[in-house]
């Protein structure tokens, strides 16, 4: 009874906090909540003229005709190299950046480098892409200038081979300033008398920088690495989506233009929720196994055991 | 249906996977049938046929093959133009319509076309004109989200995706209001050919009011340069097949120069090379589909091999084909393929703004091997629908407004609807009406997709020479048209194979722009077979034992 | 100026150089592209000729792509449509987050943990993209502005990070205002809020910047180029190249007059257009992105 009256007593006690979480919640109840039951489309053979209530029932069939469509496996293939590019070629960027700014003693000058390097991750992908379109584009100065030098243009925003690059280069330009934050955060939470002693026991800049600073950062490198994996299958939808023109389907369908093109735009709504759930559900159980790998190395990852 | 929706309510997965196994049999057949009407049910459905004799064209129309008839020609408008509407057609209704437009969209507020043409038709159309290039994009989520306006324009290649045998149940039947004798209520739609409606049946009822209907409509040509070919004195008359067209590339590409012969030459291929627009007969009779052609594949490697000798557009080639008419005007590209609608003298006066000698002239059909051919479209290919939602006297407003929206060209209400009003948005100059600046921001094909009379052809932007080019360059096609397998019939294919295509169309994009071996697109080809192609196959087998083919 | 450590060695005049030069190329590699859009959509028709494309050494400065862009309906329409979801939209994400994560900031309240987990769950699983249009579309949803606003309202991340930073202020304060009376209500308003201003700016910037950027809601939920947000204008007219309405171009293609500005000019302004709050908002932000406030939240 005591329980009982303790729990009341409790929720008399915080109702104004509860209340204050309810329209938040409704929102997420409405617009993540119940589209996750919504995935019930994905086993009927949805019909826009018929609805939810009265399309037929398939079972798995979806499932059945997503696993035999070579485009669907062209569209994860495309994802799983993406990311890979993105985690080799971008993951490293905004550790080094932030290594170099860290280092900068000036702090005016480093402010400054600090605000430019942010910038462009408030930028739409639309205008990343329309400003990559005209520096780097068939008209652009770069080709401009290629031209008139009687050299060979570089048709980087065009080339299906090629657009990986492109799409990892612009993720860079785009949001690797933005990424130095956490890591100088990190930084400036290594106690300063670590180096002092090391560099009176005589380590180096390169020695300091491998036993103190690189495990100072340990820790929220691999956290990010663990959220980088459980999203390796979320890779720049709408980037893909506003070149697809330029490139062809080949080069730029992954999951999410996928589930776009096929489902919204060929009214083939059921098919594209099955990919959709695809995509859930391997995405969740990655991030699971990412986080269970963190867990091993003795890190946090994304919640502690 | 009460278990399935018991099913859907506890939303769970689990659930519907083990009753799965039970309901699946119910997807193999469509819930409706194919929409598709056969020849005797026809005659019964399809408006009579009452022209308008009013008005005598300068050129009248040639019969060629099967069926066809090129268009009248005019080349100054009528004077004094008769009045072929008495009365204010509308009852100040207001009604929201949805149509595409290639181009630029006109402004809508303060937009003195818009504010003209409603103030004849005593309603209001609130006209909502969407690019045009990506308007099969944009309806699937109309309808899925059910916002239909009350009047939309829906062409007929858009159709395939919207399973339209059961979206048609969204619209009005017109039939009791315009079958036979019934639409001598209103002369001008009953101006328009039954041929022309024909397309616009569905499940043996009248659903679509025609838009630009014509007995010599077929998807495209190839135009070139005229004048660029005059000063190199290539003669035009020589070439007659793609092996021409490909000696030519060398000549007239200059890149250093910005100049290239062609833009991408992909979309009527398949007249030259011969191949089905989308099914046809092999030589046994036996119903293949464009995709399963030795000819495509000719096409595709004919293509890529232009573009492998840098013979076309780099812009073309990276997929920027809404650029194509002004790299065409501007020289850049010399050789392009392109609808029949874009030799006029409105593209005459943006032509020559770029360059004074500036002349399109399109080739004498071309043909890889034998004698020329070119499959015909239907009388109409697009339509305008009314919502079902709209109550009978609303329906009647409506038809009333087309009634004078389809008015002939020559009578004064085809001015107002095509131009505005005289003096703001259009003048008269040597006998035909010429869009002012006002006219060029505002006035845009926006009304005439709900309904349209028959189009003659005219003199554009004071260019009479194009149109008589134009003219004796159809009466001379129209001898060579063919009926393609299931001519003007309306066919809804199971839904379930409704994007087992885009992954082939994708590949062929690749393929033509050599950005993937024709191999790719053999393999293509025979996922979507076992996709579907084979079983769409047998579905249009059926359809040609229950129905015929449309010849 | 922070001085060098003393057990620091003196940096080498190769070292030192080099990282000049790293960091002026970074720097060198967002301005430049700016610096070049902004610079064209102020260049004459003759600039943008002798350049062949975007300007990077001006011949010649003009507006006219500006008076052209501000007497262009379709443009102005846009920019007020971004500018009203940008306004709403953050009001309603901001008190709707602030509420939400002052109500899970207090550790031990009834039932916090079980929200928290409502909320972190739909960080990492969600239906996808097909039964969210379904879902907005049945609750009449297309076509209309509240898509570009209500299914994105609320960030999960976002309301972590102010529930760390509220969990932060002092405990002392807090009760001191109760002792006073004050309830949650007020405490929340007169105390938390008040101390918060830092992290409250940095949020109300993320939202602000989400909704200003909003394309794909606007391409998958908006059929009607009237109620196009700014960043679908750039979509469809520079990107895709259409012909911009109103900008002399008609349907067929065809000139009007002469045309004085370069068409990329135009194009570059509207670029510009959008570039412009952010770069007025973000200097007064910016300072607040430090340490610490978004580490925190990721582990919460």
């Amino acid at each position: 009874m005591q329980g009982k009256l303790s729990w009341r007593a409790k929720l008399r006690r915080d109702r104004s906090l509860l209340l204050m979480t309810l329209p938040a919640l409704a929102l997420l109840i409405v617009f993540s909540y119940v589209p996750m039951f919504g995935i019930v489309t994905a086993f009927q053979s949805y019909d826009i003229y018929s609805g939810f209530s009265a399309s037929p029932f398939v079972g798995l069939a979806q499932f059945e005709r997503l696993m035999t469509d070579p485009v669907f496996w062209h569209a994860l293939e495309n994802t799983l190299v993406l990311s890979a590019v993105q985690l080799a070629l971008y993951f490293p960027v905004p550790i080094a950046l932030a290594l170099l700014l860290n280092s900068i003693l000036s702090s005016k000058i480093r402010s400054f480098v600090q605000a430019v390097v942010y910038l462009p991750h408030f930028f739409s992908w639309v205008l990343v892409i329309t400003i990559f379109q005209q520096m780097l584009g068939g008209a652009g100065p770069l080709n401009t200038a290629l031209r008139e030098h009687g050299w060979a243009t570089w048709d980087i925003m065009t080339n299906p081979e090629t657009f990986k690059y492109l799409v990892t280069g612009q993720a860079v330009w785009k949001e690797a300033g933005w990424g130095i934050i956490v890591f100088l955060a990190a930084l400036a939470a290594i106690d300063q008398n670590l180096y002092e002693a090391a560099a009176a026991d005589g380590a180096g800049k390169w020695r300091r920088l491998w036993h103190i600073t690189l495990p100072g950062m340990r820790g929220v490198i691999v956290l990010l690495l663990v959220l980088r994996l459980g999203n390796s299958l979320t890779v720049g939808f709408e980037q893909m989506l506003i070149q697809r023109q330029a490139v062809g389907r080949d080069a730029s369908e992954v999951l999410d233009t996928f589930t776009y093109f096929y489902g919204v735009v060929n009214n083939n709504f059921s098919y594209g929720a099955a990919a959709g759930l695809f995509k859930g559900v391997l995405s969740l159980i990655l991030i699971l196994i990412a986080n269970k790998v963190a867990h091993l190395f003795g890190e946090d990852g994304l919640y502690r055991k | 249906m009460d278990r399935r929706q018991l099913l859907s309510l506890a939303g769970l997965g689990a659930l519907s996977v083990a009753g799965g196994g039970l309901v699946a049999g119910c997807t193999s057949t469509p819930a409706a049938g194919p929409g598709t009407t056969s020849t005797s049910d026809l005659s019964k459905i399809l408006p009579s046929y009452v022209p308008n004799t009013a008005v005598k064209p300068d050129i009248a129309g040639v019969i060629g093959a099967n069926g066809a008839v090129s268009d009248p020609v005019f080349l100054s408008y009528p004077g004094s133009p008769v009045k072929t509407v008495s009365g204010v057609p509308g009852k100040g209704g207001s009604y929201t319509t949805m149509t595409p437009l290639w181009g630029a969209i006109p402004p809508s507020s303060g937009n003195a076309y818009y504010e003209a043409v409603n103030k004849e038709l005593g309603a209001t159309l609130k006209l909502q004109p969407a690019d045009g290039n990506n308007y099969g994009t944009a309806l699937p989520p109309i309808f899925a989200a059910d916002k239909l306006p009350d009047w939309i324009m829906i062409p007929g290649w858009n159709t395939t995706n919207l399973n339209f045998g059961q979206a048609v149940s969204k619209f009005t039947d017109l039939t009791p209001y315009l079958a036979g004798d019934k639409i001598k209520a209103y002369p001008n739609l009953a101006n328009i050919p039954g041929g022309a409606w024909q397309a616009g049946v569905w499940n043996g009822k009248l659903y679509g009011l025609p838009a630009y209907p014509g007995g010599a409509g077929i998807p495209g040509t190839y135009y070139f340069r005229r004048d660029m070919f005059d000063k190199l004195n290539i003669n035009p008359d020589n070439i007659k097949s793609p092996n021409d067209l490909d000696a030519l590339g060398k000549e007239l590409t200059s890149s250093s120069a910005g100049q290239w012969a062609f833009d991408s030459m992909w979309d009527y291929l398949f007249q030259v090379f011969k191949f089905p627009m989308k099914w046809g007969l092999d030589a046994g009779g036996k119903i293949v589909h464009k995709y399963e052609t030795e000819a495509i594949v000719e096409a595709l490697n004919w293509h890529a091999k232009l573009v492998a000798k840098g013979y076309m557009h780099p812009d073309a080639i990276a997929g920027q084909s809404q650029n194509a008419k002004q790299r065409f005007w501007s020289g850049k590209v010399l050789i392009c393929g392109d609808g029949p609608g874009a030799w006029n003298g409105d593209d005459a006066k943006s032509g020559t703004a770029a360059n004074p000698a500036y002349r399109r002239q399109a080739f004498k059909l071309l043909s890889a091997s034998g004698t020329p051919t070119v499959e015909l479209n239907p009388g109409a290919g697009m339509f305008g629908y009314l919502n079902g939602k709209l109550k009978e006297d609303q329906v009647k407003e409506c038809l009333s407004i087309a009634n004078y929206l389809a008015a002939p060209y020559g009578s004064a209400e085809w001015l107002t609807v095509n131009f505005g009003t005289a003096g703001v948005t259009y003048n008269m100059e040597n006998g035909n009406p010429v869009l002012t600046e006002r006219g060029g921001k505002e006035v845009a094909t926006t009304f005439q997709f709900l309904v349209t009379a028959p189009t003659p052809t005219t003199v554009g932007s004071g260019f009479t020479q194009v149109a008589k080019d134009f003219g004796a360059w159809q009466a001379d096609m129209v001898k060579y048209a063919v009926k393609p397998l299931f001519f003007a019939m309306n066919i809804t294919e199971p839904s379930q194979y409704s994007s087992i295509g885009q992954a082939v169309e994708d590949t062929i994009t690749d393929v033509r722009f050599g950005r993937k071996p024709v191999s790719a697109f053999t393999d293509a080809v025979k996922t979507w077979r076992s996709q579907g192609g084979d079983a769409l196959r047998t579905f249009y087998d059926d359809i040609r034992s229950k129905y015929g083919t449309g010849q | 100026m922070t001085t060098r450590p003393i057990w620091e060695e003196k940096p080498t005049i190769a070292g030192q150089t080099s990282k000049t030069a790293v960091i002026t190329v970074v720097l060198a590699i967002i301005i430049v592209p700016i610096y070049s859009v902004v610079l064209t959509s102020f260049s004459t028709q003759t600039s943008v000729n002798i350049a062949g494309g975007l300007v990077l050494v001006p011949h010649g400065l003009t507006t006219a792509a500006y008076e052209q862009i501000f007497s262009n309906q379709l443009v102005m329409h846009s920019l007020l449509v971004s500018f009203g979801i940008t306004i709403i939209g953050t009001a309603i994400s901001m008190v709707v987050s602030v509420l939400c994560a002052y109500g899970l900031s207090r550790s031990r309240s009834f039932g916090h943990r079980f929200i928290l987990m409502l909320l972190i769950v739909t960080m990492f699983f969600s239906g996808g993209l097909i039964p969210s249009f379904l879902v907005v579309a049945a609750l009449g949803g297309y076509g209309s502005y509240w898509s570009l606003i209500l299914p994105s309202a609320v960030s999960v991340f976002n309301i972590l990070v102010l529930r760390a930073f509220f969990s932060s202020t002092a405990q002392e304060l807090i009760d001191a205002s109760k002792i006073d009376g004050a309830g949650d209500w007020r405490t929340l308003w007169a105390i938390v809020l008040p101390t918060s201003r830092p992290v409250l700016a940095v949020i109300a910037l993320f939202y602000a910047v989400g909704y200003w950027n909003t394309f794909f809601n606007a391409l998958l939920y908006l059929p009607d180029n009237e109620m196009w947000p700014l960043q679908m204008v750039i979509y469809t007219y520079t990107l895709q190249g259409n012909a911009m309405p109103g900008t002399g171009v008609t349907q067929t293609g065809q000139y009007f007059g002469h045309q004085a500005v370069a068409p990329l000019s135009i194009q570059m302004a509207v670029v510009t257009l959008t570039l412009i709050p952010i770069l007025l908002v973000y200097p007064f932000v910016q300072r607040h992105f430090t340490k610490g406030i978004l580490l925190g939240a990721i582990k919460g």
